[in-house]
């Protein structure tokens, strides 16, 4: 008996994953939930674990490809099933002792159409040839989304420009919105490289973020409000919350507060919680608040799902954990979905504020600077005093500027008079 | 039943054996009939192979000729002759070597070889006459596979008495160098025995209807070998008709027209290489009811006929116009059609991507389209070309005629066609092959390492050239 092992199904909005690395080598004996290999998706690293326990018998999606989900990557064979024979029918020169094909008695006659490829090539779909990707650069087409009749699943020449010709090509100016893939070196001038330059092909996560930021740059309109915020009283109840908080296995950081604030702003302000569709706008129901938090190669932004219902405690033990398990590389894929709104904290590094690009869908980003001591003016007098910058960047295709200052107002308003009653 | 087969295959040339290897690799019970004595059909008995051993025994000669030029010593280049009757000793030494091998394939794949001739006999059926006059009924449960082949032929109004007025089935096995030799036709066939007649030292007249020759490849390739054959001493008549052939004292007496000019002609032998055609006699095909046209079996793209349980492969085959008769075609269809009848799904063969090649000195191998092809179908043509004499190898080998063509198309870099005369072309031209096959861009050749110092340094150079310049010119 073996079992076949599927590139999953991470995220409803995931249709397909690239095999970062196998940790098992075909022969390796595994036990069921054991690390078999790691995924990367839109956004996700993962480690998948294996569905059955035996021996990897067979991996037939090697490290760097990409396949869409449900695709087989690998087979799991009984612990002592002996390694199948390389390729069935193409045994050397002797006469197999059985017929290695199934027989088909009397099966009328095989099918007409030669061009349906093996369903067992499901999972080589992004096969092509130079001809191919270099037509697919001109038209800006995602050779992924071709169905591809050559064999192994091989994308052909004739494959794609009848794809091309069936208006299967999205071109960038009509659907702005919504470009079906967004090639990173469009238009881009040639590159010199100088002697003794490095060059290192880009990760998966690399490729993403780039990608996702030049298609958020090129699909909203961003504008940029800043706010000065004085954190003095926050401060203050901090540190005299902060040992209730470390009982509670929660650490409660600035950024509780201003979490707990947005929230609960963004359940006044919702055009600020929304996405444009097309001619539409979503306004949403949840507040699922995004936090991007930054990888030693990269960034990512999980989401804390339901984030409107959580009292301070309960968001700062959601970043907290998210957060932790972001850097882990322990993320639940789902968990970097489905957000409505981000905060980013450039501050971290020492930056007074930042210009963050929206993370798509949503319409606006909430950049938290530095937060330290400022001399400010209190009551004519010149007073030192915990200040830090918030900047919001948000869509003025839906978000306009006196709609977002009122709620960068609120945000300020709510750190500035915070409630101690509500930590 | 004894004589229940799941495919029987009748004709043993290169589709027919190559479909029941295959069939057999694939565990299917498998019997073949043919009637000739050996197996390997015309590529082996008439054809490729024993050309190809005249060919050798040429460019033999061709060196001890110029054996000062070489310092050889010991030999004596104006007097260096050839023996014929050495030299078909030797071609069917080989040839038997190769036809054995076949029939140990047979053996090694448990085919049965039925020697005799084939008809087909209702459902399923194939009435098998042997070389004794018995007979036996084989059923093919699964498929039968028409792979008769071709034959050489005529044109209307020339006899053709396999005496003076003769086909290359004759012209292969001539025990004798003539004097003269008129040849009819210069697609590969004509223009192959032109050079090797020339070779051996006959006075060689090629005569062609259409304006040049070779006319199936590039324009280009037409001019370099008609200007290398009249180098060598072959005389070339494009655009004249022979209107008349007929046996005389000498030889043969010919009337050719040319531009509306007539012409008396005499020489020893006329070669008439104007084409071939299909063999079904015997076959009893039309009763099978088969779809015929001109003497073709109409398959489909996957090698069936009409008649369910029946397909065919080959020179015999139509598939609505012109089919290639060449070897390497019938080979890869009787393997498709093998793997199509064992349950696999196959694909169709793209015939865009069949490599061309004549074995002339200099050679030809091609593929894919021609410069005027390209344009007619509207391709913004982008052309390289690299001449052999501006290549070390090649001035090493003392063989500097030809070039490589390299046809692109501009729009997206596209490698549609690839035009080889010179040293070595058909071999060069596999790599141009798998180009083709693979999408290969011009650049992306031009980016494959090429060997020095190698013939095969031409392709990269022409791909240059395609986009510029060649380094080497």
């Amino acid at each position: 008996m073996s079992t076949p092992v599927v590139m999953p199904q991470m995220g409803e909005s995931i249709a397909e994953g690239t095999i970062v690395r196998w940790i098992k080598k075909v022969g390796d004996t595994v036990d069921r939930d054991e690390p078999l290999f790691e995924i990367s998706t839109d956004k996700v690293d993962a480690e998948i674990p294996s569905p059955a326990a035996g021996v990897l018998m067979d991996i037939a999606v090697k490290e760097g490809e990409t396949v869409p989900v449900n695709s087989v990557v690998a087979t799991i064979g009984a612990a002592g099933e002996k390694l199948a024979a390389a390729e069935p029918g193409k045994a050397g020169g002797v006469a197999p002792a059985s017929p290695v094909l199934p027989d088909l008695p009397d099966q009328p006659d095989q099918p007409d159409q030669p061009d349906q490829p093996d369903l067992s090539d499901e999972g080589d779909r992004q096969k092509s040839s130079p001809l191919v990707r270099r037509i697919a650069k001109e038209h800006n087409v995602d050779i992924g989304r071709i169905h591809g009749s050559g064999i192994g699943g091989r994308v052909t020449k004739q494959d794609i420009l009848s794809f091309i010709e069936g208006g299967g090509t999205p071109s960038i100016d009509s659907r702005s919105a919504r470009p079906a893939s967004a090639p990173l070196a469009q238009d881009q001038p040639p590159v010199f490289r100088g002697a003794g330059d490095q060059v290192v092909p880009m990760s998966v996560m690399r490729k993403k973020i780039a990608e996702h930021m030049v298609v958020s740059k090129r699909t909203s309109a961003h504008v940029y409000s800043v706010f000065e915020v004085n954190y003095s009283r926050v401060d203050q109840i901090r540190k005299a919350k902060k040992e209730d908080y470390e009982r509670a296995g929660a650490r409660l950081t600035f950024t509780s507060f201003i979490a707990k604030v947005v929230v609960d702003c963004l359940r006044q302000h919702k055009v600020i919680n929304a996405s444009i569709d097309g001619d539409n706008i979503i306004y949403r129901n949840d507040i699922n608040l995004g936090i991007a938090v930054a990888l030693d190669n990269g960034l990512i932004v999980p989401v804390v799902k339901a984030a409107g219902e959580k009292n301070t405690l309960g968001l700062s033990k959601a970043i907290q954990d998210i957060a932790e398990r972001a850097r882990a590389k322990k993320l639940n894929p789902e968990e970097v979905h489905g957000g409505t709104f981000t905060i980013t904290n450039p501050g971290n590094f020492g930056a007074q504020f930042g210009l963050p690009i929206i993370n798509q869908p949503q319409v606006a980003i909430l950049g938290v600077g530095t937060i330290e001591k400022r001399p400010v003016v209190v009551d004519d007098a010149i007073g030192i005093r915990l200040m830090g910058f918030l900047t919001l960047g948000y869509d003025h295709r839906l978000v306009d500027g006196a709609v977002a200052d009122q709620f960068m107002s609120d945000v300020k308003k709510g750190i500035e008079n915070f409630d101690p009653a509500q930590a | 039943m004894a004589n229940e087969y799941d495919v029987v295959v009748i004709g043993a040339g290169t589709g027919g054996y190559v479909a029941a290897i295959r069939a057999a690799q694939l565990g299917l019970k498998v019997a073949v009939v043919e009637k000739q004595s050996a197996l390997g059909g015309t590529c082996l008995i008439w054809g490729c192979i024993p050309t190809k051993a005249l060919l050798e025994h040429a460019h033999a000669l061709k060196v001890a000729q110029s054996a000062k030029e070489w310092g050889l010593t010991g030999i004596d280049g104006a007097g260096v002759g050839i023996d014929m009757v050495a030299v078909h000793a030797r071609k069917d030494k080989m040839v038997s070597g190769l036809t054995g091998g076949i029939e140990m394939l047979f053996k090694k794949n448990k085919i049965e070889w039925l020697k005799g001739t084939a008809r087909l006999a209702g459902k399923q059926g194939v009435a098998v006459t042997l070389h004794d006059g018995t007979t036996q009924s084989l059923t093919a449960t699964k498929e039968i596979i028409v792979a008769t082949g071709s034959a050489p032929r005529s044109v209307p109004g020339i006899d053709v008495d396999r005496k003076t007025i003769i086909f290359s089935d004759e012209a292969i096995h001539l025990p004798y160098v003539p004097k003269s030799i008129a040849i009819m036709g210069s697609g590969a066939v004509g223009v192959e025995f032109a050079s090797i007649f020339k070779s051996y030292g006959s006075d060689v007249t090629v005569i062609e209807l259409l304006p040049r020759l070779v006319p199936g490849e590039d324009e280009a390739v037409s001019t370099e070998l008609e200007r290398t054959f009249k180098k060598r001493g072959i005389k070339v008549m494009t655009g004249s008709k022979v209107t008349s052939a007929k046996s005389g004292a000498k030889g043969v007496d010919l009337e050719v027209e040319t531009a509306g000019k007539s012409q008396k002609l005499s020489y020893d032998l006329l070669l008439v290489a104007t084409g071939r055609g299909p063999v079904t006699e015997g076959l009893g095909a039309e009763a099978a009811g088969l779809k015929m046209d001109r003497g073709y079996v109409v398959v489909d793209a996957l090698f069936k006929t009409n008649v369910p349980g029946i397909s065919a492969i080959g020179d015999v085959i139509t598939m609505g116009g012109p089919h290639y008769q060449l070897a390497h075609v019938s080979s890869m269809e009787g393997i498709l059609l093998a793997e199509r009848i064992a349950g696999h799904t196959v694909q169709p063969i793209n015939y865009d991507h069949v490599p061309r090649c004549t074995y002339t000195e200099p050679e030809i191998g091609s593929v894919g389209l021609t410069e005027a092809q390209a344009r007619q179908q509207g391709h913004e043509v982008r052309i390289g070309t690299f001449p052999f004499r501006a290549l070390a190898r090649a001035r090493m080998a003392g063989e500097t005629d030809g070039f490589v063509k390299i046809v692109a198309d501009k729009k997206y870099d596209e490698i549609l066609g690839v035009h080889i005369i010179g040293p070595r072309a058909t071999e060069l031209i596999a790599e141009a092959v798998m180009a083709l096959r693979m999408e290969v861009t011009v650049e992306e050749l031009i980016k494959t390492i090429h060997a020095h110092p190698t013939m095969s340094e031409a392709v990269g150079e022409a791909a240059h050239a395609a986009h510029g310049a060649a380094i080497h010119l």
